[in-house]
């Protein structure tokens, strides 16, 4: 009985190839893009993992501060005085393959004992490492790199792009990727390095002393790149969250469709004897294999589309970050259960809603598509409260966010975005419905209107979850175009406020003043605008009014030079007496903030800060907080003159003014024609057009939101196939409603054109209302999930071509959607509309 | 074989409770045909609907073969429309998405009773020989009420029930499909219940009764 029943449930989906094309290709596309991103994040933490097991070990680091390497003799003295520094070297090759990997020289006997460098291993390993031919220990996944095979890797000695060959390979697995550790000898012949070392690390606080000329990084200050790329991660997977619930709202249109259309058979089925709770069992038992199909062709597809993408992601990464990310793929076991029981949860989400009706319906009045709509009737009534409900949940979740302090509550953002759009999705049915029942009565003398208007509303059950799915995906559209649009001007102003002069230098120290000084007698150049900075410890804040708080949070302390163009170009949010004011009291040795530090620690203009420096604690006045995005730590901006005064921190970059209609390249000759010929190393060549850093930095820019978009995009595009897909799945009945209108003497053409109208004014209703939606979704991203995120808020930008250009995409999309049926109909020969008519 | 005993059945309306069945009394035999004639909305098909065990009354007895049918659940009652009784619908209610030739195995593959000879037999018998690869939608009305019988006769069952089989279909269609009903029921060995309105129908069949304001009897003349 079981596998008649069930052959008979699936001969549907034989005359029905089109819904069940729907259902998987809702269930794929859900799945396909969750398990992409989960498959991307997935890789990523793992070389993250494998990175930070290097990398996070609490190691204080000490570099020069003009940015050379280090010597030898510097290393020697510095262990002379009893301090425990081991050298670091790290440099770059570039494989045969022409991949650039990195090169990590350790020596492994002055390393700290639990340094994850200290990897060289003890005993014969130890000595093999550390000796001639010496080892390469390097990740399995690199090996793709240097051109070889698993089986071909051991005691192999790839050869590199300059000639060189790589010591013996040794395989390592929990290296991260793309880099090639050995031992510091063998790395310095490898990188022609004379003996010279990039940092000297040694246990945090070890180092109490530092000589003037060197920096020391406490390893407190630093960031694992897993913490930095956390708000990245997190915005993939809201963004496949989102391709998930507007898959599953396919899936579910196409579940209440399949199952409308079998009501009389279960009915018939049923009066055949077949007990209601099997019929049951095996429409869950329906729901799981199709789940299970699609879920594998996702997670396939998934798995393809993160190899796609994932080269593009390691880069953005990369150059965002400076977090390693393995080009190929490396996923856990639980990456694919994991898949496997989202979708199959998604499904059954999705599913249990129809089963439940389904079993709920009594055999006598199974086959009677009235109590299905009465059944809609209520879910109407259900809906309008439920969405009432997620609205209050959602003003709630907000009210509570406001209340948080910065850098918390990132996933309590994301539960109020999901919130906003689940109330708005739920309202839109009984919005829709309202609205058409009374354009219907307004519609009383002109009947045409009438009836296209009454259809609308019979069709609505089936549409109704179609055109929740448009209106998530296309305020999801809306919202973060605006955002990243936002994001993208704000970036650009803040580009314009850190490189406000056209070119940019990092002279050596010994001959910062002679080149300042050079440049100031050039007659093209304006101006110049020194730049200083150093690590300091935020002691106390005073409040203007109240008393003092004692803290020890580790900031940067940044010197600026408030000259002409830096100050018409540098944007202060909030200022104790005005900006003009500001600029004085900055030149006279007040303080900015940023807006990270404003908002974590409650500091306001007209605080004063107590910071520590090496020429005992200075307090300063706050007259301005400055906007700093993309700096995950607080800030203190001081006047150059004034760091280098109370912070003994050196100079460091040089930003050269130039008056209008100058020449750059004759200004960037005549430097290194005067400066680059010096035997010792002046710095010259450290010369940066300014253009050439924005124009890096806006691409690095680009690239980072264009996954963004794409997902965006193809959400947009999954509602559009669930619109298309509904459509398609009804359309044969559709002709059946049509069919009395075309006996009554309505020509085909003029049905078309209203089933057209139909489809499209619903869809301009929609796109209507995910405006306010979408723009409500923008301000959540920017000032609740960026400040949560980030710990800055991003200045709201709406952009009214954008809000038109998806208006119109809707209605594009949904009369695309039409179209199809709408042929189909005009196609149509009049006897087979004669059918039909008899049909109904 | 199908004993009715002082069932009642009402339905809540708006206006109040709708007596259908009140105090009903009927017997019918093994290999027996039984017509139950009445205006529409007599409560005829309420009848069937109960007999076939798809409804229960409010009060009285109904036994199939000595079994009590409200004793059985309702897997029980699925399990006796599988095994002994054989529906024919005035809608005829066949499965849209399988073909003729699948449509008329269904009730005997769900009993697991399916019996090639016998179902060669009907397929002849019914006229549907050349039609067994077509859907419902591409066969007549009369076509699909033939292969309706089929599907309810297929498995041979004890008890036929049979709610205005002819109601659907034009007069010569109907005198067709009715005579090829009864030789078929005949064949079978079933028992037949047939709910109509129309004394031409009924005319033919063992006996014959009248459902009256929920209560049955003899028809007049």
């Amino acid at each position: 009985m079981i596998v008649t029943a069930m052959r008979t449930l699936l001969s549907h989906y034989r005359r029905h190839p089109g819904q069940l094309l729907m259902l998987l290709l809702g269930l794929w596309v859900a799945s396909a893009l969750w398990s992409g991103v989960q498959a991307i994040n997935a890789s990523a933490r793992d070389s993250y993992a494998r990175a930070e097991s290097l990398f996070t070990q609490n190691l204080d680091s000490l570099t020069r501060r003009d940015g050379a390497p280090l010597s030898r003799e510097t290393y020697i003295e510095l262990r002379r005085s009893g301090l425990e520094v081991s050298p670091l070297l790290e440099g770059e090759v570039e494989s045969a393959e022409g991949v650039r990997l990195n090169i990590l020289g350790i020596d492994p006997l002055t390393l700290p004992d639990d340094s994850g460098f200290a990897s060289a291993g003890s005993g014969e390993a130890l000595v093999a490492f550390m000796t001639p031919p010496y080892q390469t220990r390097l990740a399995p996944d690199t090996l793709k790199a240097l051109g070889l095979a698993r089986q071909d890797a051991a005691n192999a000695r790839p050869q590199l792009e300059n000639g060189r060959r790589l010591p013996p390979l040794v395989l390592t697995p929990n290296l991260p990727p793309d880099t090639l550790l050995m031992d510091i000898a063998a790395a310095s012949r490898l990188l022609e390095t004379q003996g010279t070392f990039t940092r000297l690390v040694a246990r945090p606080g070890e180092i109490s002393d530092v000589p003037e000329a060197l920096l020391l990084t406490p390893a407190a200050t630093l960031v694992s790149p897993g913490q930095l790329t956390e708000s990245f991660h997190l915005n993939l997977t809201a963004l496949a969250l989102l391709a998930l619930v507007v898959g599953l709202f396919i899936v579910q249109a196409a579940l209440g469709l399949a199952l409308e259309q079998r009501l009389g058979m279960l009915r018939t089925l049923r009066a055949l004897g077949v007990p209601g709770r099997t019929l049951v069992g095996l429409l869950a038992l329906e729901l799981l294999l199709l789940g299970g199909a699609g879920a594998l062709l996702g997670i396939v597809s998934g798995v393809w589309l993160a190899q796609a993408l994932l080269p593009d992601v390691a880069a953005t990464l990369g150059s965002l970050y400076g977090a390693g990310v393995a080009a190929e793929l490396s996923l856990p076991w639980h990456y694919w259960l994991g898949g496997l029981g989202v979708t199959l949860g998604g499904l059954f989400i999705a599913g249990t809603g129809v089963l439940w009706r389904a079993g709920r319906l009594s055999v006598l009045g199974l086959g009677q598509a009235q109590a299905w709509r009465a059944g809609f009737h209520r879910q109407l009534r259900t809906m309008s409260i439920a969405g009432a409900l997620g609205g209050l949940m959602a003003l709630g979740l907000w009210l509570w966010l406001t209340r948080l302090p910065a850098g918390e509550g990132l996933l309590a953002g994301f539960g109020l975005v999901t919130m906003l759009l689940l109330a708005s999705a739920l309202c839109l049915p009984p919005l829709l419905a309202l609205m058409l029942a009374g354009l219907a009565r307004l519609a009383k003398k002109r009947p045409l209107a009438q009836w296209a208007l009454a259809d609308l509303q019979l069709q609505l059950p089936r549409l109704a979850l179609a055109m929740m799915a448009l209106l998530i995906a296309l305020s999801a559209n809306l919202g973060v175009s605006s955002m990243v649009g936002g994001f993208r001007l704000t970036f650009l102003d803040w580009l314009d406020q850190r490189l406000a002069a056209e070119l940019y230098l990092q002279p050596a120290p010994e001959y910062f003043e002679e080149i300042n000084d050079w440049l100031l007698a050039r007659p093209e150049v304006a101006e110049t605008l020194p730049t200083s900075s150093a690590e300091a410890t935020l002691l106390e804040a005073l409040p203007a009014n109240g008393s003092a708080r004692t803290l020890t949070l580790a900031v940067s302390v940044f010197g600026i030079t408030p000259g002409e163009r830096l100050r018409a170009h540098w944007p202060l949010l909030n200022t104790l007496v005005g900006r003009d004011a500001a600029w004085a009291a900055i030149t006279a040795g007040q303080a900015l903030i940023n807006e990270q530090l404003a908002i974590a620690q409650g500091i306001a203009p007209g605080d004063r800060l107590k910071l520590s420096s090496p020429t005992g604690p200075q307090t300063l006045q706050v007259v301005g907080v400055y906007p700093d995005y993309g700096n995950p730590r607080g800030e203190v901006a001081l006047a150059t003159s004034q760091l280098t005064k109370r912070f003994a921190a050196p100079p460091s970059s040089l930003g050269i003014v130039l008056h209008a209609g100058a020449n750059t390249i004759s200004v960037q000759n005549a430097l290194v024609e005067h400066f680059g010929r010096r035997e010792a190393a002046t710095g010259v060549e450290t010369l940066t057009d300014q253009q050439e850093v924005k124009r890096i930095a806006t691409d690095i820019f680009e690239r980072t939101f264009s996954i963004t978009r794409a997902l965006n995009a193809l959400t947009l595009g999954v509602a559009a196939l669930a619109l298309l897909a509904t459509l398609l799945a009804q359309s044969r009945e559709r002709r059946r409603q049509l069919a009395p209108l075309w006996a009554l003497g309505v020509t085909r053409s003029r049905l078309a054109g209203l089933q057209l109208s139909q489809l499209c004014g619903a869809a301009l209703v929609t796109a209507l209302l995910a405006v306010p939606l979408g723009i409500a979704l923008t301000a959540c991203l920017v000032s609740v999930i960026n400040v949560a995120a980030f710990g800055w808020r991003l200045p709201l930008h709406l952009f009214p071509g954008e809000i038109l250009l998806t208006v119109g995409v809707a209605v594009g999309v949904a009369a695309l959607a039409a179209l199809l049926p709408v042929l189909s109909l005009w196609r149509t020969p009049p006897r087979e509309l004669l059918s039909q008519f008899e049909a109904t | 074989m199908l004993k009715f005993h002082q069932v009642h059945k009402a339905y809540t309306t708006p206006q109040g409770p709708l007596r259908v069945l009140d105090g009903v009394d009927m017997d019918l035999e093994k290999g027996q045909s039984l017509a139950l004639m009445g205006e529409s909305g007599s409560g005829k098909s309420t009848l069937l609907h109960l007999a076939a065990g798809l409804d229960l009354p409010d009060a009285g007895k109904i036994t199939f073969q000595g079994i009590s049918i409200a004793t059985l659940d309702e897997p029980g009652r699925a399990r006796l429309r599988r095994q002994s009784l054989g529906l024919v619908f005035q809608q005829f209610h066949l499965v849209p998405s399988l073909n003729a030739s699948d449509n008329l195995r269904l009730q005997a593959r769900l009993a697991g009773r399916e019996n090639p000879s016998w179902t060669r037999h009907l397929v002849e018998r019914l006229g549907l020989t050349g039609l067994e690869r077509r859907y419902p939608e591409q066969l007549s009305g009369g076509q699909q009420q033939r292969l309706a019988i089929g599907r309810a006769l297929a498995p041979r069952p004890a008890l036929l029930l049979a709610d205005e089989p002819t109601g659907n279909l034009d007069e010569t269609s109907a005198k067709d499909v009715l005579t090829l009903m009864l030789e078929l029921v005949q064949e079978s060995g079933s028992a037949l219940l047939l709910v109509t309105h129309s004394p031409q129908v009924a005319a033919p069949l063992d006996r014959c009764l009248k459902l009256t304001r929920g209560h049955l009897a003899e028809p007049t003349a």
